[in-house]
């Protein structure tokens, strides 16, 4: 039964949401429980010599105040789960230093303004193509330690290219080389009929999520340690808990509360602080961070330098893309977005050539993090900034252009393999049908249209749900699945119409790590595609035994059956009939005759399914104050199946929005010293609703062949090409291009007087 | 986000107040729009706040030849009192719209925004160019000083130790007059990076101020465009010197055209 696929409908959580009902990390009541502060670093970089918490234990009600020697961590490594608390050298300025627990908030941060630490300074490393370069200070003296844990998993289905075979002379600061090659590049430039390039800058991005980090320990009588958190990934904070603590997997227990946003940005940051203090002082402890601890000590999306040369021949025929990719990790020495981004600068284009080098560099600022399509927005707003060029030089439509080269089901993308399924061809064509790009040509002075397009490839990770039907009717899904976009709602979905009941039918249930089958992080558009696909099939178990049930009631064979509205009924004769009511009521009795009506179900998708979002954005541009005024966005993508389109419109939105933000407004700044500069929301701009334009939803769909009624993850897609878009646009307006985020006024207008000084 | 220890009490009169301001490292709490966040943020720890919210001083009316405007009136409360309508008082109404959201504008006030004298607060501008009268309350009496005295530079005023701005006076001005405020904002903090207020006579007789670009709001003298190059403009990391020049030019020009505008109409305005 499929006809509840495609409704728009309500989230589930939306009440509970909109009323201020929902209970997140912060607010549940633990006895005993104790406040936890931290001391941040000061310094960008330096080797602590001495922390000093005598004057915070004389503040009445103080407990105690930890260094990192008072952790029991249980590794040596030098990443945040590793070492929670600075061991020797701080990295960053923000870098958590020591933590004073106390009993209350208040108290907590009285005392730790009293913790005194003493550092001595060392060079701190903050510009990223200073930090490559031979001879660099090195950005971490201390031994690095092996990478730290296998977040990258989570985010990408793709491998890395070839490991660099060559001998480019680089300081100890770059962390990682990739090089994706295939083809002669230069002699597919130099042949080319119209080459252009450019060098584009963009910041590190905050998530800027409404809910600060937060998570809460505590030990069980049994001495399990059970940490209640705003994660995105139960499973990762529990196996990350073990590996800082040495602590068997059963003796854990994670509890992941509902997300206040995420973005990315909540992956076991706080819960090792938690956790360990904990387990040092043997009581319950929360870790609640301020906005400006958020700001400063945790892990945003990193700055990137990108340098790309793209060609075609007259007809528009792409011939190759060459680059180099710098990203800047910070002090990430795990993982950081240089695969790949090097990966999706190619976009959903075919390319006869391709060279593409990517650096992974740290330096003395923050520890990079995911955000919402890591490494993809920075490589579109380069690519697809250079299309646009390039279809101005050729006298070419910028979508015909796009559209002539987009790849199709079977083309060799960069990463080597065939792009599975993709609806690059349909979201082309319907965004030049739109009229804002229709009409394009008879604006106003100072008004311009842009558009751009960009891809995310998806993500895969086993997972398993568990569906029950209860005496009323209803039935329960459980997974471990965090909701942090509507997911729920969605397996809601699609239970509903793979058993055949009403949604309203169904409710969801997230489980922790104790209890609940198994679900990564929700992260990498990767839930509906994967978790999704395990409801289906727990649901499609549970129908299973619910018609052998009905089959010996009905004395009809279970093939002759089907499920209507929570009815189980013959096909062709529908008044022979009963209930998925009557039929679980006899099922879940003492003496009882049917198995409960419960289904079990797994996923282990291995193909992938991307997915492609077009951005067209209408500017003007104040040419006297330089500010960008949208006044109107339009964005299509091909979300495979709408399973419900009011989320899938939700998200869509949400991505551009996110978009407009890179494009216009975040960035965060160190001063040459690794001070954090805009390390507050007035200094950080966000877009608020008054700045951003009514967003028009296209809603394309190629079905995923693997997907839950043909669904495809869809929260990345979004966000990737809104930058370029823009930047588009502004240069439709202005004749000015833009290539360094965000796009302020004082950059715009700077660059309209250097055009015109030109 | 928790401030440090502080005393707290509630005048119920001025004189209550003052007296209550004798203690050191006392602070007057008016709208706490902007004490407040400072003590969250802990870069301003009073001793004691006297909660001046009871003591009555709001309001906006015209009396004997003057628009007053008590110090506690509200941005809220200055944005739609009816009198501000008339486009020679629109600046008041269109700057204090434009201050914060609106739960900052239901609980910041005029005095307050003044007496703290943050260099990229709006409304100084507007009281500049209007010709505004302060009256102030100190142990020693009453005093009237004219805005333009008021801010000696950034988060530092003439005012007393213990002076209490009460009432901010506003000169009628002549029929066909019109008034305006425009300004660039930072994107995060919503501050000017340029504000301009302009009044224009009938007689084509202008006042410009602006606020945002230097230590304190100020008043061009003579020619718009000639005061802007010699000022001694502010640059930051945001908005660097030549563009803040730029944009106070710009809000300058735009903030004349629309006050100009006004004056026409305000040669027709009925109440």
């Amino acid at each position: 039964m499929e006809s509840v696929i495609g409704v728009p409908r309500p989230r589930l959580d939306a009440p509970e949401k909109v009323t201020g009902q929902t209970r997140y990390g912060a607010d549940g009541h633990v006895h005993g429980l104790l406040h936890a502060r931290l001391v941040l670093s000061t310094e960008a970089h330096a080797v602590i010599q001495h922390v000093d918490g005598s004057g915070a234990l004389e503040v009445a009600g103080v407990v105690a105040v930890l260094a990192a020697a008072d952790l029991p961590t249980a590794t040596t490594g030098t990443d945040r789960t590793a070492e929670p608390l600075a061991r020797q050298e701080v990295i960053f300025a923000g870098q958590p230093v020591a933590m004073v627990i106390a009993e209350s908030e208040a108290v907590a941060q009285d005392a730790a303004e009293l913790v005194l630490v003493d550092y001595e300074p060392l060079d701190a490393v903050v510009d990223v193509e200073v930090a490559m370069a031979p001879g660099a200070s090195l950005a971490r003296r201390v031994e690095e330690a092996e990478a730290g844990g296998d977040l990258e998993s989570i985010h990408a289905g793709t491998d890395h290219g070839s490991a660099d075979d060559e001998h480019e002379q680089l300081s100890g600061n770059v962390l990682d080389r990739v090089h994706r090659t295939s083809g002669d590049a230069e002699a597919a430039l130099s042949s080319s009929d119209a080459v252009v390039s450019g060098t584009f800058r963009t910041p590190w991005v905050y998530q800027a999520y409404i809910e600060p980090q937060v998570a809460t320990a505590w030990l069980e009588p049994d001495g399990t340690l059970v940490v209640s958190t705003a994660t995105q990934g139960s499973f990762v904070s529990r196996s990350e808990l073990a590996r800082a603590y040495g602590l068997p997997l059963d003796r854990i227990r994670v509890i992941a509360e509902p997300l206040g946003g995420a973005f990315g940005g909540k992956f076991a940051l706080v819960e090792p602080l938690a956790a360990g203090a904990t387990l040092a002082l043997r009581r319950p402890v929360r870790l609640v961070m301020t906005r400006r601890e958020d700001f400063a000590a945790t892990n945003p999306a990193s700055a990137q330098v990108t340098m790309l040369e793209i060609g075609a021949r007259k007809d528009g025929t792409l011939t190759a893309i060459r680059g180099r990719m710098i990203v800047d990790r910070g002090s990430n020495a795990g993982w950081g977005v240089e695969g790949i981004t090097s990966l999706l600068v190619g976009g959903p284009y075919r390319w006869e050539a391709h060279d593409i080098r990517g650096y992974g560099v740290q330096t003395n600022r923050f520890t990079f993090g995911a955000y919402r399509g890591p490494g993809a927005p920075t490589a579109a707003f380069a690519v697809e900034s250079l299309l646009d060029e390039l279809a101005g030089e050729l006298g070419l439509d910028p979508l015909e252009l796009r559209l002539k080269n987009a790849v199709v089901d079977g083309d060799v993308g960069i990463s080597g393999n065939p792009f599975p399924v993709m609806g690059a061809v349909d979201v082309i064509e319907r965004t030049r049908e739109h009229p804002l790009w229709k009409e394009r040509g008879s604006l106003p002075e100072d008004e311009g249209v842009g558009v751009a397009v960009g891809y995310w490839p998806g993500g895969n990770e086993p997972a398993a749900a568990v569906c029950r039907v209860d005496a009323d009717g209803t039935m329960t899904i459980v997974t471990s699945a965090v909701d942090m976009t509507g997911v729920d709602t969605g397996f809601s979905t699609i239970a509903a119409a793979a058993f055949g009941l009403p949604p309203d039918k169904v409710r969801v249930v997230l489980a922790d790590t104790a209890t609940g089958p198994y679900a990564g992080a929700s992260g990498g558009s990767k839930v509906t595609y994967t978790v999704g696909k395990a409801v289906q099939r727990a649901a499609e178990a549970a129908r299973e035994k619910l018609l052998a049930a009905a089959s010996e009631e009905l004395e009809i064979a279970p093939g002759d059956l089907e499920v209507v509205d929570g009815v189980v009924r013959a096909v062709g004769a529908p008044d022979r009939s009963i209930t998925v009511e009557e039929i679980s009521r006899k099922a879940l009795r003492f003496g009882g005759r049917y198995e409960p009506i419960e289904g079990h179900g797994g996923s282990a998708q291995t193909s992938l399914a991307p997915s492609v979002a077009a951005h067209i954005a209408h500017v003007r541009v104040d040419r006297d104050t330089g500010e960008v005024e949208l006044l109107g966005y339009v964005i299509a993508q091909d979300v495979g199946r709408a399973l419900n389109p009011a989320l899938v419109e939700g998200q869509m939105r949400g991505g551009a929005v996110q978009a407009i933000g890179w494009a216009l407004f975040e960035e965060l700044v160190h001063d040459e010293d690794g001070q954090l500069l805009s390390g507050s929301f007035l200094d950080y701009a966000i877009p608020t609703a008054d700045r951003v334009p009514p967003i028009e939803t296209l809603i394309v769909e190629v079905p995923a062949p693997d997907g839950p009624f043909g669904a495809k993850g869809i929260g990345e897609a979004p966000v990737i090409a809104g930058p370029a878009a823009i930047a588009n646009a502004v240069f439709a307006a202005t004749g000015v291009r833009l290539r360094e985020l965000p796009m302020t006024p004082p950059r715009v207008w700077a660059a309209i007087q250097a055009s015109l000084d030109a | 986000m928790i401030p440090a220890f502080v005393e707290y009490v509630r005048a119920s009169s001025v004189d209550e107040a003052l007296e209550a301001l004798g203690r050191e490292d006392a602070k007057f709490l008016a709208g706490g729009q902007s004490l407040l966040p400072a003590m969250k943020l802990r870069i301003a720890r009073p001793s004691l706040v006297v909660d001046i919210g009871g003591l009555g001083l709001g309001g906006v009316a015209e009396r004997d030849g003057e628009l007053v405007m008590g110090a506690l009136a509200t941005w809220d409360e200055l944005e739609r009192a009816d009198v501000l309508r008339r486009p020679a008082y629109q600046a008041l109404a269109e700057c204090a719209a434009g201050i914060g959201d609106l739960q900052v504008r239901n609980r910041g006030t005029i005095g307050g925004g003044l007496a703290h004298a943050d260099p990229a607060s709006d409304m100084p501008a507007v009281t500049l160019a209007l010709g505004a009268q302060l009256r102030l309350r100190s142990p020693d009496g009453e005093r009237t000083i004219d805005a333009a005295e008021l801010a000696l530079g950034p988060f530092t005023t003439s005012l007393g130790e213990r002076e209490l701005i009460t009432e901010v006076a506003v000169p009628v001005p002549p029929p066909g007059s019109g008034s305006a405020y425009v300004a660039v904002e930072h994107p995060a903090s919503g501050f000017a990076l340029a504000g301009a207020a302009a009044l224009v006579h009938a007689d084509g007789t202008t006042r410009v101020a602006l606020t945002g670009v230097s230590a304190a709001p100020f008043l061009l003298d003579g020619d718009a465009d000639d005061a802007i190059e010699r000022a001694e403009i502010f640059g930051d990391r945001f908005a660097p010197v030549d563009y803040r020049r730029q944009l106070a030019h710009t809000v300058v020009r735009r903030a004349v055209e629309r006050a100009a505008k006004r004056a026409e109409e305000d040669a027709t305005w009925k109440a």
